[in-house]
């Protein structure tokens, strides 16, 4: 079984550092996604791994041992790429053929392993077409058959449906998730959509500015996000941070926002008074009803399973998501109440949780 | 008035637009009429004042003139075709693999070497051909359809690099990154993946470095004496008689732009896709 | 054997680069250098050896006192100049028409090319038949129009003769001008005259104002690209008219050449031709450097 570790992996291009340091443990078998906005470094560290581009400094290791200096074709990987990259001038056939072909693999046994994978591919029948003439879901699996009549050690995704409609993402989302669960193969996957990271990863690295902010399963990072960025850039809609001071009173915990003042449980090491912090919690975290703080609705938009809310407060403004349709205009006063264990509370300067 | 109307513009504009192309189109083409014209017709019938142009002059003569044996024409049809074909071919053979290693494999300086390459174009003719003359002549080479080949080399090959250098930075890199992870190396690449896809742009650069090669003049004057010979050099020397039988003459012309304007006119949308990418891309 | 990835590619990089640097330093670079060394020297042929001599910068002095070739610096400044003028004016005049609607052909696009396309010895040959004082069509066509009483000998007098050369050029190079300007026109997009449209603007209107600041930039690499080539020009000087009459229309580039090859002067030759070199190079460097990316109207 294939594990991949990068040791502290850093990437420069000329006087640019792309990648800080990383450092990630991947488990064999385990589908991680490298997540975050575009220019967080995630296509190079995926293109390092892939052995595409060299690293400046740091050790890639795949099952223990060092591949810095092997091509990607002795790494053992394969790759999807974005637009799929299938060859336009070939087949399909030739397409899927091609790594074979390079490997020196006679060409009978090239025959009989396409064979075999377009049945499973449900590609039988259009072995000879060009990619030009097969529908998108059609080249999505000329690209996964591609990469799979190698039977690789490692399977890398870079954003292959960034450039689909959305429901045809779904579909495919849907059949690599299927792929992953029958060949159980190592995988990273390069994503900037949260939603699609959640709906398909054993764990998510969420990448900002060339560092790994944090590292762990969907649910960790939804309910535990570790920096303020994670807490921003995963969940929609978006978490609303607002800015607040801690407080002590009575010996209970408060953050302060103004005159709003919320009560909060945060850890007795990290906690200090006066501390700057920003705080946020989770919309549908968010209850409206008669009692807690005084706000006055702003904006209201229902999206059928639920209804965005944004309220103002003394405090600052906050989104909330209520179940069903919620019956208030723009304008009227309600209350919401939160709960101190769904309060995400983060150092102002570090961005670190608290 | 809808859109549709207002680019298409009021009757005055219509007309002006008309008369703009109809003076367009004669302009260009009387010339090339009366080019193959005078090709066809008899001597005397051309010299007549105004020429008589009834089809019953017309005749093979002027061309059967030309071509004859002793003339130099034919000869000079057979050498600008091998050096034609042989330069282009050669810059092609040396231009497509230097075109990739600038585009894509991170030469270093490939930027500087880029621009030298197509700086090179600004050097007038007369500023190389004397010490290539004199270069020539020592090692003996002076006269040769080959050598002059090679000499061509100096326009065609930068035309092919900076053609298809623009081309290969416009393929989408995944397919060559596909190509790696498969396992092709740069060459493979470049054989199996790169090439079969550009086959469009490395027929427009043979197209210009052919027409580039078969009309070019100043070199084949300097470099050449009996033997290797041109057809642009022979009909120069048409030009430079005392007697001129301008039939004659224009069916040596006839003769040289014929080829070219069959194969611009095949070509004509590769051609003028690569002026574009080529002017566009620097 | 511990290349990287990279390191590998840039390996095999540059050795399919080398082969063709090979070449063009044997073919263009040797000459260049071997051809500014000629230049401050005084070269003669004698007995089929060289002679050389050096001048340092005798050369070129000479050339400030070469009334000759001042004379030909005069020549080639009007011509350049006016075929710049012509060539990208009337090319921008027929882009605009063959732009509209009723421009939109395949046949039209096959005469833009031909010119091109032929030799300019072939071209120089058929306007020398056109332009023929005895039998040529010109004269023919005028003189039935009732337009000249006589043959003109168009080539007769140096200024005439320096006209009906940019007049034999200009024929040729419209149409590579007109094509690169109508590749501008077309990149503009159509979406911004609709809003001009919408706006109020007239035809005229939204040319100046939309049209015009689109294509500036293809305008200036015309009128680079335009005056390199007047530069060059010489075979329709060494077939129409051999510099004549009286060097009315000697240009640089075949003054160069006849200093050389004629009068076997070959070190002067050399500087004269460097010189030709240095002008075209200072206008080169102005047409690289429009086309680094500007903020354009519209993106492509």
């Amino acid at each position: 079984m294939t594990d991949i570790r990068l040791k502290e992996v850093s990437k420069k291009f000329g006087s640019f550092q792309v990648c800080h340091s990383i450092d990630l443990d991947i488990k064999a078998g385990e589908f991680i996604t490298l997540l975050g906005s575009s220019g967080c470094g995630k296509t190079t560290t995926l293109n390092m791994v892939a052995g595409l581009e060299d690293s400046t400094s740091g050790d890639i290791l795949i099952a223990g041992r060092r591949v810095n200096d092997l091509s990607p074709v002795e790494r053992d990987v394969a790759m999807v790429f974005q637009n799929y990259a299938l060859y336009p001038h070939m087949t399909v056939a030739q397409n899927i053929g091609f790594n074979l072909k390079m490997r020196g693999v006679p060409p009978a046994i090239i025959r009989e392993k396409i064979q075999k994978l377009a049945a499973s591919l449900e590609l039988g029948h259009v072995l000879e077409r060009f990619p030009a003439q097969l529908s998108g879901g059609q080249q999505q699996r000329v690209a996964i058959g591609r990469a799979l009549v190698r039977e690789p050690r490692i399977f890398l995704f870079d954003e292959p449906f960034s450039n689909l409609d959305a429901s045809l993402r779904v579909k495919m989302r849907a059949e690599v998730n299927q792929l992953h669960v029958q060949q159980n193969v190592t995988s990273i996957f390069v994503t900037h959509d949260q939603e699609e990271a959640m709906s398909i990863s054993d764990r998510i690295a969420v990448m900002y500015r060339g560092r790994v902010e944090q590292v762990g399963t969907p649910e960790e990072i939804y309910a535990r996000p570790a920096t303020r960025y994670v807490a921003s850039f995963i969940g929609s809609p978006q978490i609303e941070l607002l800015d607040g001071i801690l407080e002590e009173s009575n010996g209970a915990t408060f953050v302060r926002a103004g005159q709003t003042v919320l009560p909060v449980s945060i850890g007795r090491s990290k906690f200090k008074v006066g501390r700057a912090v920003e705080f946020g919690v989770r919309p549908e975290h968010v209850r409206v009803g008669e009692n807690g703080i005084e706000g006055r609705v702003q904006i209201l938009q229902p999206i059928g399973p639920a209804t965005h809310v944004k309220i103002d407060t003394a405090a600052g403004a906050f989104i909330a998501s209520v179940p069903g349709f919620l019956r208030v205009k723009p304008g009227d006063a309600v209350n919401i109440e939160i709960q101190p264990s769904d309060l995400h509370v983060f150092d102002k300067e570090t961005g670190l949780r608290l | 008035m809808s859109f549709q109307a207002y680019r298409t513009g009021g009757p005055a504009k219509r007309i002006g637009v008309y008369i703009g192309l109809t003076i367009f189109v004669v302009w260009s083409i009387a010339p090339i009429v009366w080019l193959v014209l005078s090709s066809v017709l008899e001597q005397s019938a051309l010299i007549a004042q105004p020429p008589d142009l009834s089809p019953s002059n017309f005749t093979r003569e002027n061309f059967v003139a030309v071509l004859a044996s002793a003339s130099a024409l034919g000869r000079g049809v057979l050498n600008s075709l091998i050096v034609s074909l042989f330069s282009t071919a050669l810059a092609l053979t040396l231009g497509a693999p230097a075109a990739y290693a600038l585009a894509r494999l991170s030469v270093p300086y490939s930027n500087v070497i880029g621009f030298i390459i197509l700086a090179t174009q600004m050097l007038p003719g007369i500023a190389i051909a004397i010490p290539l003359f004199l270069l020539i002549s020592y090692l003996g080479l002076i006269d040769s359809v080959l050598t002059l080949g090679v000499v061509y080399l100096s326009f065609n090959l930068p035309i092919v690099i900076w053609i298809l250098r623009g081309f290969f930075l416009s393929i989408p890199i995944g397919i060559e990154k596909a190509a790696a992870v498969d396992g092709a190396g740069p060459l493979r690449t470049l054989w199996y993946v790169v090439l079969p896809i550009s086959i469009p742009p490395m027929g427009a650069a043979a197209v210009f470095a052919f027409i580039e090669a078969w009309n070019e003049f100043f070199f084949a004057l300097i470099l050449t004496r009996q033997s290797a010979q041109t057809v642009p050099l022979a009909i120069a020397q048409f030009a430079g008689q005392y007697q001129t039988v301008f039939g004659q003459m224009m069916a040596a012309a006839v003769i040289s732009v014929a080829p070219v304007i069959v194969i611009a006119t095949i070509f004509r949308d590769q051609i003028i896709r690569g002026f574009a990418d080529g002017m566009m891309k620097g | 054997m511990a290349t990287t990835f990279e390191k590998r590619r840039q390996n095999v990089g540059v050795l399919l680069l080398t082969p063709a640097l090979i070449v063009i330093a044997a073919i263009l670079g040797y000459p260049i250098v071997r051809s500014a060394l000629l230049a401050f020297q005084d070269v003669k042929l004698r007995a089929g050896k060289l002679d050389q001599v050096w001048v340092g910068l005798g050369n070129f002095r000479r050339i400030f006192s070469d009334e000759g070739l001042q004379h030909a610096a005069l020549n080639t400044l009007y011509f350049s100049v006016m075929e710049v003028i012509l060539v990208v004016g009337i090319g921008l005049v027929l882009a605009l028409l063959l732009n509209q609607p009723q421009g939109r052909g395949g046949f039209l696009k096959i005469l833009l090319v031909i010119p091109w396309a032929i030799a300019p010895v072939a071209n120089a040959v058929l306007w020398k038949w056109i332009l023929s004082s005895n039998y040529g069509v010109l004269n023919g066509l005028l003189k039935s129009l009732g337009l000249i009483d006589n043959y003109q000998v168009w080539l007769g007098t140096p200024f005439s003769a320096l006209n009906f050369l940019l007049l034999v050029d200009v024929w040729k190079s419209i149409p590579f001008v007109t094509l690169l300007l109508l590749a501008a026109l077309q990149r503009v997009p159509v979406v911004l005259h609709r809003a001009a449209f919408m706006d109020g603007a007239s035809s005229f209107q939204s040319f100046r104002h939309i049209t015009l600041p689109a294509i500036k930039d293809a305008i200036g690499i015309a009128v680079i690209l335009q005056t390199i080539w007047s530069l060059r020009v010489f075979d329709i000087v060494f077939v129409l008219t051999r510099g004549g009459p009286a060097d009315g229309t000697v240009l640089l580039n075949f003054l160069a050449y006849r200093v050389t090859f004629n009068f076997l002067d070959i070190g002067y030759g050399a500087a004269i031709a460097n010189v030709i070199f240095i002008l075209t190079f200072a206008l080169a460097i102005s047409y690289l450097w429009l086309l680094k990316p500007k903020t354009t109207v519209g993106a492509e």
